[in-house]
């Protein structure tokens, strides 16, 4: 209890020093404009926000001030990511994926401005959600991160993909899954992570470096997107929209138990070393899915599915800054550019860390959190025009800025071919009902199960048991078993018949 | 982003340059970009971005740093400064882990393609995780020869300076770990605090915070020196192993390179502002606060430096089965 009181007074103390400060304004107004920029553009990352501040202050401004700027570009950009995943459905980033499935059907019910407000709202809270556990729950956070081992990450990557695989199949569960191999298989291809040997390169030098997340991602949403709504324009329509923008509060209090999982959930997954935004997103909406009483309409326009997202890939933020801040463990990727930002002011982060600054990393993220907010609503109603802008102009404009958000990371002009190829495929797959998310999520965790998975073998010379005889991995391990039963016919069949008896 | 503005900046410098014809322009004229091969918040990003800073002090323009990452051991990178001109506008941010992608196929230059300029690199050691059984090299040198390939050993991937340093305590000590490869050194020493594995083997810088923390227990350091770290001094392994010699020092080498065919004047005018940089209180304090060893090499002696590192890691990858190019043929020497 003590220390609970002692880091909320530090906090009092830290946050009162920021915001008696003008300065903090500038840079927080600034970055905060800047993440939401790129968030908002499809295939420019949250890493990459970060990265690019590093490199602009770097150690040329005092680390209090580099920090304002960063954070607040880091929690900008997983906000602004949810903007394109709504009204395009095309996410700006890997971590609003999820987010398009519920906020897209909603705009195109022409509610997108109260979508709009909701995931401002959302991500609001979830910011706030993963803050709190950043400044009380430390302790019991640390102690599942340091806990876990090759065999839980494997398992958790499992379930990542067959999870969204399940959730995104509109008729056919199989059809997802098949989806997630093809992901699965794509994220074979490259420089074999154990051995360092070249799979599926064909002597190729581009290919050793594996297909990148963010061209995959850009070719898998937006290239179909983009086709398919050049084919069937309608000139002349426009979708009617309402402009109310701040959220009901009724709306919001009815939902908060949702909000309230969604963020526990998300913090809990940015703990995780490694894992981050976009993993969290799917996961706390498949959770959404299965245990909320309109778990139904999830994927159809459901408010409650498009918090379950937003709250998390936000909250994801306090939780990943967790094991950075106290073992010196990025928890996510812009995290580890995050890293780079103290190193270079000769801050080393983990244990020997000053606590002065990880107060003062919580009292910058609540203001981020209250800063988005009032933008978000402001940013929102100009972001909402965009759907009023006619397709045959609008589209090209989108196929641009993907272009660019493709090349960004880094591999030049294949990456370019490879978003095409992506694309093409995706379209065909979305015409036969194939789901693509499951796609995407093979790639991001498919690396991750193949190292693990393989690594924990080797480490067990080969024993499967190794998989169930840790108690986390005995956990994963149900949680993936009963995933594919769930699945089956005759198991589908009982429950159905449960279900009838009970009602 | 930075692009872009190098490419305005470019394009301003040409528009003045025009402009001014007659007057001959000393280098540098415009920004510079180092391009950094490894990705942000690594150990090359930092030392790049620390040390451009300080020179951009001794120099009359900035310097902006990028990362272009991917390939095989930072080739993309290396490639797309290589398609650049030799104008030093564009440097490479880099370490000795590079000179593995001629023999990985990611390029087909040996490194003296580059003119390099070592800031510096942090000592190997050997840590176990706190509540590990084993309280001294010699305990676990002794396990591992009753089970020969049993006791799990992580270091970053096959090929790698933390690998080639675990392999030269094998063949100095004689004994044998079972190598367990990661995706670089925080995951392995992440790995050894959950226990999945009995050692690590990564380079000091990487490991302070976790010692200092109380998460691992260091128990030999893998250079002739001993080291002093969270009030405890950490002897060197070659103290209890005299054989090690042959095999060891292993040293990480962390700098950036100009293209070796980079007229005179550039080298010239960027080892001066190297030098005047390393000599700076700023790269002093730095490299004590995150326990690096200051280099300082340039030009000649950091070519012969690289060379040896690039013969010593080709010949080992070949000998592990890895390289896809025999060394051989690139023009490399056998160590």
């Amino acid at each position: 209890m003590d220390f609970v009181l002692s880091q909320f007074l530090g906090f009092g103390g830290a946050f009162v020093a920021l915001i008696a400060d003008p300065w903090t304004y500038v840079y927080m107004i600034g970055s905060m404009f800047l993440g939401i920029t790129f968030g908002a553009l499809p295939g420019l990352t949250a890493t990459l926000a970060v990265t690019i501040l590093t490199g602009f202050f770097g150690n040329k401004i005092p680390l209090d001030y580099s920090l304002i700027a960063l954070l607040g570009a880091y929690v900008g950009a997983i906000y602004g990511g949810s903007y394109p995943s709504i009204l395009l459905n095309i996410p700006g980033t890997a971590a609003s994926a999820a987010t398009a499935l519920d906020g897209h059907p909603l705009a195109k019910a022409g509610r997108g401005g109260e979508a709009l407000g909701l995931t401002t709202t959302a991500s609001f809270i979830g910011t706030l959600i993963g803050t709190f556990a950043l400044l009380i729950f430390v302790g019991a956070l640390l102690l599942i991160s340091k806990n876990i081992a090759s065999p839980e990450k494997a398992l958790l990557a499992l379930f990542g993909i067959l999870l969204s695989g399940a959730l995104m199949s509109e008729d056919l569960v199989i059809k997802g899954w098949i989806a997630g191999l093809i992901g699965l298989a794509m994220a074979m291809v490259g420089l074999d992570p154990l051995l360092s040997e070249p799979r599926f390169t064909f002597g190729w030098s581009y290919m050793m470096s594996g297909f990148q997340v963010v061209p995959v991602l850009m070719g898998a949403f937006a290239i179909p997107q983009i086709i398919a709504g050049m084919r069937h324009v309608k000139a002349g329509t426009l979708l009617q929209l309402s402009d109310r923008i701040l959220p009901h509060f009724p709306t919001i209090r009815r939902y908060m138990p949702a909000i309230a999982r969604s963020g526990v959930i998300g913090t809990g997954i940015g703990a995780l070393p490694g894992v981050g935004e976009d993993v969290a997103g799917w996961v706390s909406y498949g959770v959404g899915k299965t245990v909320s009483k309109e778990g139904d309409k999830f994927g159809k326009g459901s408010v409650e599915g498009l918090l379950s997202s937003e709250t998390a890939n936000n909250a994801c933020i306090g939780g990943a800054l967790i094991p950075l801040l106290v073992l010196g463990i990025p928890g996510s990727p812009p995290a580890a550019a995050l890293m780079g930002a103290f190193m270079i002011n000769n801050v080393i982060p983990g244990p020997t860390l000053d606590p002065a600054i990880i107060l003062r990393v919580v009292a910058i993220l609540v203001l981020a959190s209250f800063t988005m907010f009032l933008m978000g609503l402001f940013t929102a109603r100009v972001f909402i025009r965009i759907l009023r802008i006619p397709q045959t102009v609008f589209l090209p404009v989108v196929l641009i800025l993907t272009t660019i958000g493709s090349f960004s990371v880094g591999g030049g002009i294949n990456d370019l071919y490879l978003m095409l190829g992506v694309g093409f495929v995706a379209y065909f797959m979305n015409m036969l009902a194939f789901p693509i998310a499951p796609l995407v999520i093979g790639v991001i965790l498919g690396g991750m199960f193949d190292e693990m998975f393989r690594r924990s073998l080797f480490l067990s010379d080969g024993d499967l048991m190794v998989f169930a005889s840790r108690p986390g991995a005995a956990v994963l391990l149900a949680l993936n078993a009963a995933l594919i039963a769930s699945q089956l016919p005759p198991v589908k069949r009982a429950f159905g018949r449960l279900r009838k008896r009970a009602a | 982003m930075k692009v872009f503005l190098a490419a305005f900046a470019g394009a301003a410098a040409l528009i003045v340059g025009a402009g001014s014809v007659a007057t001959a322009q000393d280098y540098p004229f415009r920004d510079i970009t180092n391009v950094v091969v490894w990705g942000a918040g690594g150990g090359t990003d930092i030392i790049n971005r620390m040390i451009m800073a300080e020179m951009e002090e001794h120099l009359p323009v900035s310097i902006n740093v990028i990362n272009q990452t991917g390939g095989v051991a930072g080739s993309n990178g290396m490639v797309y400064v290589m398609n650049q001109p030799d104008d030093g506008y564009t440097l490479a941010g880099i370490s000795e882990s590079n000179v593995t992608a001629a023999v990985q196929g990611g390029w087909d230059q040996k490194f003296d393609y580059w003119y390099p300029f070592v800031v510096g690199g942090s000592p190997d050691l050997i840590s176990v995780p706190a509540n590990s059984p084993y309280g001294s090299l010699k305990e676990l040198i002794d396990a591992a020869k009753a089970n020969p390939g049993s006791i799990p050993a992580a270091a970053s991937g096959a090929g790698s300076i933390h690998h080639l340093n675990l392999l030269a305590l094998q063949k100095g000590a004689g004994a044998e770990f079972k190598f367990v490869p990661y995706q670089g050194s925080a995951a392995g020493q992440e790995a050894a605090m959950a226990g999945e594995v009995a050692l690590v083997v990564t380079s000091l810088a990487e490991q302070a915070a976790l010692i200092t923390g109380g998460e691992l227990k260091p128990i030999a350091m893998l250079t002739a020196e001993s080291a002093e770290i969270a009030g405890v001094t950490v002897p060197s392994a070659f103290d209890t192993y005299d054989g090690l010699t042959t095999y060891l020092p292993l040293k990480q080498a962390i700098g950036f390179a100009v293209r070796d065919t980079a007229p005179d004047s550039v080298k010239e005018a960027l080892t001066k502002a190297f030098d005047a940089a390393m000599a700076g209180e700023a790269v002093a304090e730095w490299a004590k606060a995150n326990h690096y060893d200051i280099g300082g090499q340039s030009g000649d002696e950091a070519k012969a430096l690289f060379a040896r590192l690039e013969s010593n890691f080709a010949y080992t990858l070949q000998e592990l089965g890895v390289a896809t190019i025999d060394p051989a043929t690139l023009g490399i020497e056998k160590p």
